[in-house]
């Protein structure tokens, strides 16, 4: 059966950027490094619900999902068999899904989306010790 | 406090990891606002800030105590260490005033007490 997802992982593994990410010493942890850092920076912005804010969180979960890209390309078919990044995947598709409820279920999005993010990092947690 | 080998450890250093968030990115946001980013009054975020922290505190704790041989030893973890120290003194003392180089000096020190954080898993023996 043809599976579009693993085809993708499995053309991703045989990159040459796969294996210069897997193989380097400094890039991953260097990646991860900034990955923590692009927490922090959209992890409080999340905190404020304010318009104004806006950029200054996109630039932090544009830093995120750049360092998760390259990350998951370091190794592509490992990621794609572990069920915890399957989670991860699904609770940021979740909390992007959030982000489009309507104004009036402002509150209910946030607590929800704050939820959703804890449920991210403990699932991150877990694609490091499986 | 034995648990480094069973899942209680990645569920304590999660709770860290949502701490950081919510402390360093509390703090980041009030440090930015005093460089001259738009940022709305930050004030109310007051609780995250002492909630995370507390947080990072105590997980921090536990997982030193789970392993204290490991953390000692480990180069990366002393500069955390270190840096934790001055970091915090800056955080309680400087920043109250303010001042865009206490600004700049918070950004600066929390910055690389995360950095020197991740690197303790690279210099494990």
């Amino acid at each position: 059966m043809f599976n579009p997802l693993l085809e993708l992982a499995r053309s991703m593994q045989d990159t040459s950027l796969r294996l210069d990410l897997s193989q380097s010493t400094w890039a991953v942890p260097i990646i991860g490094a900034i990955h923590v850092l692009a927490v922090a920076w959209f992890g409080g912005s999340v905190l404020v619900n304010d318009v104004r804010l806006r950029r200054f969180r996109w630039t932090g979960l544009s830093i995120l999902l750049v360092t998760g890209a390259l990350l998951f390309w370091s190794q592509p078919l490992r990621l794609y068999y572990s069920q915890f990044f399957r989670l991860k995947i699904l609770l940021l598709i979740l909390t992007g899904a959030c982000a489009l409820l309507p104004a009036r279920y402002a509150r209910v999005a946030m607590a929800l989306s704050l939820a959703l993010w804890a449920g991210v990092i403990f699932a991150s947690r877990g694609i490091a010790y499986r | 406090m034995p648990f480094e080998n069973s899942w209680l450890f990645p569920v304590v250093e999660s709770v860290h990891v949502i701490g950081l968030a919510a402390f360093v990115g509390t703090v980041v946001l009030g440090d930015v606002r005093t460089l001259g980013l738009r940022v709305p009054d930050t004030k109310h975020l007051k609780a995250w800030t002492h909630a995370g922290l507390a947080a990072m505190l105590l997980t921090g704790a536990a997982m030193f105590f789970s392993d204290t041989a490991r953390y000692l030893h480990n180069p990366a973890f002393q500069v955390k260490a270190a840096l934790l120290v001055v970091a915090l003194a800056a955080h309680f003392t400087l920043r109250r005033r303010g001042t865009r180089f206490a600004a700049v000096l918070s950004l600066t020190l929390w910055t690389c007490v995360v950095l020197a954080a991740r690197a303790i898993i690279d210099f494990d023996v």
